[in-house]
């Protein structure tokens, strides 16, 4: 089985699998605890949008995606947050949204239906070095902006306005998390796909919050979860022949059924 | 005439708040000292909570001055000087993967620095959270499995964890037994008069602490203050206040 590793295109995958485990199960919890997991979905569907106009354009589809997502993700909080509309409204205001102007768009252009059916599933089996290196960078940059606030990010999501009465500058907080999630989202939907990226984020964390523990016991258990099926996943996907985005969830989902009888209550 | 080196907690000079075109608050002009333990009164929907959340920024006032500690608030950042316990806090999410200590704690992240760890300091100040509001042997508890009377202690812990100067705290004793209530106003008291901490407290319950308190804000949109322990809580004021015919019953602690 260790054989697989020996391939430059398993030894890829895993590295770019395993770094989207810790970035998504790290900012995945947060958006959890807020009541805003549908906020993962959403994005990753403007991502979509950014990745349907990079290919009408002759644009790279990556950086576009990137900027849709971003862009997306402090429309949104602004909206949340400044207009005090409810989260789930305005979510799905974009979510739909999204996916009607990507369809939109394809059916305009017509000739990459192929490329962009990749992007909905993904091909974690096809990740370059470039990806890589990409990833790497914005994940760690990520990552270190998330540990820097964590203490903080972890106040918000349980009392904002406590939070926020204490001199923690929320808003500046709130629009940082959502574009840390829109990167890293609009990056992985590469590898592991717009219709499941959102599983990875969301899967780990409620699926350690069963566990009755901790913040941070719960965080780290959630990144645990998030490795454990990623190395099960894309094993699974070699040595069955099954597409790796897809075999990942199915494991997160088995972990996430496993939690539940586990912690029945 | 407000003073130019206000030794005041509060002090606020004709505030008034319109949310959406609606006038909330008006008159507000009056200061809050050090030492004080000051009530909020009135009827529901009269403004107290929003007065509250003016006094911390959470919301912005339509015109008129607010200074905290003698800082205009648009340049006040002590903010950890004001520990808040907001109304209905006992009643949070079950399922929130928090402990007890995990929640006290937050009550020092606004003094404590990015990417720091607890130092001795901040230990030593949880614990004596803990330890002054009865929460120590449930500190690896998740506070979504405690009682009403239990969380609301929890959330004092918090607020007290950063040393404030001055206890905000609303109406905290929704859905909490009467004996908890009691012990919570004794503590309340002692706070005041031993630990020399200032205290606001929006309360309905004005009987029960009417012998500890120093000031009263009878909040109805209009901000009345009463100073003078003697005319705080007539019947009569309270009867205006109220819109009802309403007595008052002084309770001997």
């Amino acid at each position: 089985m260790l054989e697989m590793l020996g391939y430059p295109f398993m030894q890829n995958a895993f590295i770019a699998g395993l770094m989207i485990a810790v970035l998504s199960s790290l900012s995945g919890s947060f958006i959890v605890l807020r009541r805003y997991s549908l906020l993962s979905e959403t994005l990753a569907h403007v991502s979509l949008v950014g990745v349907a106009i990079g290919l009408l354009l002759g644009m790279s589809p990556l950086w576009m995606a990137v900027a849709a997502s971003l862009f997306a993700s402090w429309l949104i909080e602004y909206l949340r947050s400044v207009h005090g509309m409810y989260s789930d409204s305005v979510l799905a205001l974009f979510l739909s949204g999204s996916l009607a102007l990507a369809i939109v768009i394809v059916s305009l252009a017509g000739s990459f239906n192929a490329s962009l059916f990749s992007y909905l599933f993904g091909s974690i089996l096809s990740v370059s070095n470039e990806d890589l290196w990409v990833m790497g960078i914005a994940g760690s940059l990520s990552v270190a902006l998330l540990l820097a606030f964590f203490k903080e990010l972890y106040f918000i999501a349980f009392d904002e306005d406590v939070a926020r009465a204490g001199g923690i500058r929320v808003t500046l907080l709130n629009f940082m998390l959502v574009s840390i999630i829109a990167v890293i989202i609009a990056l992985s939907i590469r590898v592991v796909g717009t219709l499941l990226i959102g599983a990875l984020m969301v899967i780990p964390p409620v699926a350690a919050i069963r566990f009755g523990i901790g913040f941070y016991p719960t965080t780290l258990l959630s990144m645990g979860i998030a490795l454990v099926s990623v190395v099960i996943g894309l094993s699974a996907s070699y040595l069955f022949s099954l597409p790796s985005g897809a075999a990942i969830v199915l494991c997160l989902l088995v972990i996430f059924i496993i939690a539940l009888v586990i912690n029945r209550r | 005439m407000p003073l130019k080196f206000s030794p005041s907690l509060f002090e606020v000079n004709n505030l008034r708040f319109e949310r959406r075109g609606n006038l909330v608050l008006k008159n507000g002009t009056f200061q809050i000292l050090p030492g004080e333990y000051c009530a909020i009164i009135g009827p529901n929907g009269g403004g107290k909570t929003t007065l509250v959340r003016l006094l911390l920024g959470l919301e912005k006032a339509t015109s008129g001055e607010i200074r905290l500690f003698g800082c205009n608030q648009k340049r006040f950042r002590d903010w950890n000087r004001i520990g808040y316990v907001p109304q209905r806090s006992a009643l949070i999410d079950e399922t929130f993967p928090a402990t007890v200590r995990e929640v006290v704690a937050m009550g020092r992240y606004p003094k404590r620095g990015i990417l720091s760890f607890e130092s001795d300091e901040d230990k030593a100040a949880i614990d004596k959270a803990m330890v002054l509001m009865g929460v120590s042997d449930l500190s690896s508890r998740l506070i979504g499995n405690l009682s009403g009377g239990q969380r609301q202690r929890v959330m004092i812990a918090r607020a007290l964890a950063s040393n404030p100067d001055v206890l905000i705290v609303d109406e905290p004793n929704t859905g909490v037994d009467v004996e908890s209530q009691h012990r919570f106003y004794e503590l309340l008291r002692t706070l005041n008069k031993t630990d020399k901490l200032s205290i606001l407290f929006i309360t309905h319950d004005i009987g029960v602490i009417a012998e500890d308190i120093t000031r009263v804000l009878f909040v109805n949109q209009s901000i009345l203050v009463s100073r003078n322990p003697a005319e705080m809580v007539t019947c009569d004021e309270m009867s205006r206040l109220y819109g009802n015919p309403s007595h008052v019953i002084c309770h001997n602690h």
